[in-house]
């Protein structure tokens, strides 16, 4: 962190740090390197320069400066994003939040709290924990994601099952709309104002509305109690079928997860091994929360259930400890892909959950067919599916394949009347696909409402739509016509 | 790519020209290291200079991003590239962090080595480190010659004189700091013991052990050593201290002159030849003797000797907890709280085991410190080279540290240097010790001598 003069002659840079200051604007192509991709690395190019803004003035400021010059921007976080919506695909000036993270009220008599958008997710449940509270929306980058990438993507987690995702603990926010606007949606928390769900258009429109600058929170109070079994099965069908039958016995557990062969394989070969046996098809990872009365009847209905369907092994966490273990190693599955491939794509399809086996199976051709390993980790409770595809982008080709195979499993999770992205986000990753799932004329209305937002298309342009087919228009940024 | 990039084989001899992308000069970085980073970020908020810039560039993974893009050629090693891969304070937090246990110390170290010759360092900061790293740091008669010069500074009176008249003002503000908290400057055991190569165990002898007395270690902090030495003796360990030993070189493999630490390293591995264990009391060198074999990655000879020398190495806390040492029977009534050392935790996985040694002794109460495992921002010489950041991250750390205990215990001298500066600084009153210390006063309390915390 040494402390640098401006050296360059662009006025743009030198403008744009006479907002941000010297010290919070990078420009130089060793710094620059690190922002060419997010958690979605196929995909990678340079920003033109990256601004870490302090308050939402500032943030307002680079953006009208950039839409007054038809600089492309983008908003960016932790860039832990799998779908590359924090790629600066045209050479973008990227908005840090980063240094926006600050926790700035919580007002736990009404269960509320209001962050900056670059506070980091789990410290928000840290912060209010010893007052037994936490924050719901639990995605596995919960370590290090930030609040504000949670919105743009509407970020779900393990425990969204019981709980909702992001959308559903959204009381407030204020945005910088992409003309340098400042607007406050949903003011002093008050849920469901009337007239158009604002909030709900927001949280997950990946960044292509607007900046947001400050987020007023949903908090809850921690369940009374809490059990988490783990179970180990030699079929995937009968891991499968346990997942329908918890559900239709009318069991809501706040988590219901899966993980195949090919995971177990990961995650035991990386940093927080638990043990789990080498051989086995699949392991659930079930919990059950709530008040304490009535939670050992349900722990005792899911072992009756695992048992029903031939579990090789089920235990119930023992300690507070073991179930920090076995979650610890669920949370770090993608990134233990590193230790069995050096590259790993992750899909995130939905299905309907009776059609697991089918879609595995699919999978497991798709697999076959393309050359390459597929692990599968799965939030069963909900039919959230995430293929991870690995390969080894220093062979030539392999990349495309990946691709390829990774946009086939997302075929196969639509052709069973299911959705190509749970929680993860469309970004660049998924545009194509959005043709699975949707005609072009409801595409078309789509983008139209992002024209209405960002008339220029100079925020995040080239993100969550397909380009256009041949009869239909579409805006592009200016720079990049 | 990786592989048709890389020309040189591990076999090959040292002296092999060979390149790896923009990497140009021997002892190549390990290009399989970066291939298990898939970009996660799982590692962001392990990071103390990610903390404080919120920067990418200074994180691991934007770090590990940097140099794997010069290994597939898509960066030169040039000037601007010194700020992230020096800034790291090499604390390995990101380790711990990572997923897919991506050794992300051991290739900033690799890279370092690489840079610090395309871009060496010139005037004045290539006078001071030849000066220290390559001109004291490996001799133990020039720092022993320090340390009498230091005593001397402290005993006469000019350091009295100095202080009053301001004269400290001409130093830069952070080493004016660091000379008000340099402790007084003792006997280094290894003139103290040099006509007695071995100090027997009290009773039976279990064991014959030597101690790497350290280079700095063994001049500010030789009461340190005595009492390692007293703790292992008492615990049926003849001490041996050998004479040939020198420097751990980690300071220099810090700074990406990784043929100093060769050299020293060499030194050591010969020097330990004849023992069974060599205990080290300074968490960043028993990391470092631990790591010797990352050195000699392109030396089949040398690399295997370091294999069986780091096999010898071990932390004193984890030896003595290991060797089942005495439990004191002897009160010490303190409250205190531990601080876990970067290069214990992080780099050996040394977590329980002094905490185990500090609660085995009667009346010690134990006050936990959140984020107990943070980097202060010691991180070797960091604090001197990297003034501004040491601080920062040093003001982080003291936030966690409890108001209410009277010690911070650790297992590493340079952490001991920087807490007592984040003592003084933020007006706060702990007296700061190392793990080892608490269990000799312990040991001397039960043999009725006055022992005064």
């Amino acid at each position: 962190m040494r402390k640098r003069p401006i050296a360059t002659s662009d006025p743009h840079i030198q403008a744009l740090a006479r907002i941000v200051g010297e010290q919070a604007i990078l420009y130089r192509k060793e710094d620059l390197m690190a922002y060419d991709c997010d958690g979605f690395t196929v995909h990678r190019h340079l920003p033109k320069a990256v601004v870490f803004p302090n308050s939402t003035e500032q943030v307002a400021a680079v953006v009208k400066y950039c839409h007054d010059h038809d600089l492309p921007f983008l908003a960016r976080g932790a860039g832990t994003g799998l779908s590359g919506g924090a790629i600066p695909l045209n050479g973008e000036v990227v908005i840090s939040l980063t240094r926006m993270k600050r926790l700035l009220h919580v007002d736990l008599e009404n269960r509320r709290a209001v962050v900056e958008p670059g506070f980091v997710n789990l410290k928000l449940t840290n912060s209010v924990a010893h007052r037994g509270y936490y924050y719901a929306p639990d995605p596995s980058s919960q370590y290090c994601c930030t609040i504000g990438g949670n919105v743009a993507e509407n970020a779900g987690g393990a425990h969204c099952l019981k709980y909702g995702v992001t959308t559903n603990h959204i009381l407030g926010l204020e945005v910088v709309l992409p003309n340098g606007e400042v607007i406050e949606i949903g003011a002093n928390g008050v849920p469901d104002p009337p007239g158009y769900d604002l909030l709900g258009l927001l949280t997950g429109s990946e960044g292509t509305l607007g900046i947001v600058t400050k987020i007023t929170v949903r908090l809850l109070k921690n369940p009374e109690a809490k059990q988490t079994v783990l179970a180990y099965f030699d079929e995937v069908e009968d891991a499968s079928q346990t997942v329908s039958d918890i559900i239709s016995a009318g069991i809501v557990p706040a988590a219901l997860e899966m993980m195949d062969q090919t995971a177990i394989e990961a995650v035991e070969a990386a940093a927080f091994p638990v043990g789990h046996p080498k051989d086995i098809a699949a392991l659930l990872l079930i919990e059950v929360d709530g008040i304490s009365a009535g939670i050992d009847e349900q722990i005792d209905d899911i072992l009756t259930i695992c048992r029903r369907h031939h579990v090789r092994e089920v235990k119930v966490a023992q300690s507070e400890e073991e179930r920090a273990r076995w979650w610890a190693n669920r949370k770090t599955g993608f990134g233990a892909m590193g230790a069995i491939s050096p590259d790993y794509l992750v899909q995130d399809g939905v299905i309907p959950r009776s059609r697991l086996p089918e879609v595995l199976n699919e999978i497991a051709n798709i697999s076959r067919k393309y050359g390459l390993r597929i692990a599968n980790i799965f939030h069963a409770g909900d039919g959230n599916l995430h293929p991870l595809v690995l390969f080894d982008a220093s062979k030539p080709g392999e990349t495309e394949r990946a691709l390829a195979a990774g946009s086939e499993c997302l075929k196969a999770c639509a052709a069973v009347g299911g959705s190509i992205t749970g929680e993860h986000g469309v970004g660049i990753e998924k545009k194509e696909e959005m043709r699975f799932i949707f005609t072009d004329e409801e595409i078309l209305a789509q983008t139209a409402i992002r024209d209405v937002f960002n008339p220029k298309n100079l925020l995040n342009a080239g993100k969550l739509f397909p380009t256009p087919g041949r009869c239909v228009e579409t805006k592009t940024p200016s720079t990049v016509k | 790519m990786m592989s048709t990039m890389t020309n040189e084989r591990a076999d090959s001899p040292a002296c092999a020209t060979a390149s790896l992308g923009n990497y140009r000069f021997h002892d190549l970085p390990d290009p399989s290291k970066w291939a298990d980073c898939v970009h996660c970020g799982m590692c962001l908020e392990s990071c103390p200079t990610y903390e404080q810039t919120g920067q990418e560039q200074h994180s691991p993974r934007g770090r590990v991003h940097l140099m794997k893009s010069v290994g597939e050629g898509k960066l030169e090693l040039t000037p601007d590239l010194l700020d992230p891969i020096f800034t790291c304070l090499d604390c390995r937090a990101c380790t711990t962090a990572c997923p897919a246990d991506v050794d992300v110390g051991g290739l900033i170290e690799q890279v370092r080595g690489q840079l610090r010759q395309a871009v060496p360092l010139t005037g004045w900061k290539a006078f001071v480190s030849d000066l220290f790293l390559k001109g004291v740091f490996p001799h133990p008669s020039r720092l022993d010659w320090l340390g009498r010069l230091l005593k001397w500074y402290q005993k006469s009176g000019l350091q009295t004189v100095a202080r009053k008249t301001g004269l400290l003002k001409v130093m830069p503000d952070h080493l004016a700091e660091m000379e008000a908290i340099l402790p007084e400057v003792g006997t280094p055991v290894r003139k103290k013991y040099r006509h007695q190569p071995l100090i027997k165990a009290k009773g039976e002898t279990k064991r014959t052990v030597a101690i790497l007395t350290g280079c700095v270690m063994d001049v500010m902090f030789s009461d340190i050593n005595e009492a390692t030495i007293r703790v292992l003796t008492r615990n049926g360990n003849d001490v041996v201290i050998v004479p040939n030993q020198t420097c751990c070189g980690a300071l220099h493999v810090h700074a990406g002159d990784r043929e100093t630490g060769r050299k020293l390293a060499k030194q050591n591995i010969e020097a330990f030849q004849d023992v069974d264990h060599v205990i080290v009391n300074a968490a960043g060198c028993g990391c470092m003797l631990k790591e010797y074999p990352e050195l000699f990655r392109h030396d089949p000879e040398w690399h295997e000797k370091a294999e069986q020398f780091a096999a010898k190495v071990e932390d004193v806390s984890k030896f003595l907890h290991d060797t089942g040492f005495k439990p004191p029977k002897a009160e010490l009534n303190v409250r205190l709280t531990y601080h876990d050392a970067c290069h214990l935790a992080h780099g050996q996985g040394i977590r329980q085991e002094p905490r185990a040694l500090i609660e085995s002794i009667p009346g010690m109460e134990m006050v936990a410190m959140p984020n107990a495992d943070r980097c202060c921002g010691s991180a070797g010489i960091y604090n001197i080279t990297h003034p501004d950041m040491a601080q920062a991250v040093l003001e982080s750390k003291m936030q966690h540290v409890p108001q209410e205990v009277e010690l911070i215990s650790m297992g590493n001298p340079g952490c001991m240097l920087q807490m007592a500066l984040g003592v003084k600084k933020y007006g706060r009153s702990q007296k700061i010790v190392h793990t080892v210390q608490l269990l000799d006063w312990a040991y001397q309390k039960e043999e009725g001598k006055d022992v005064r915390i």
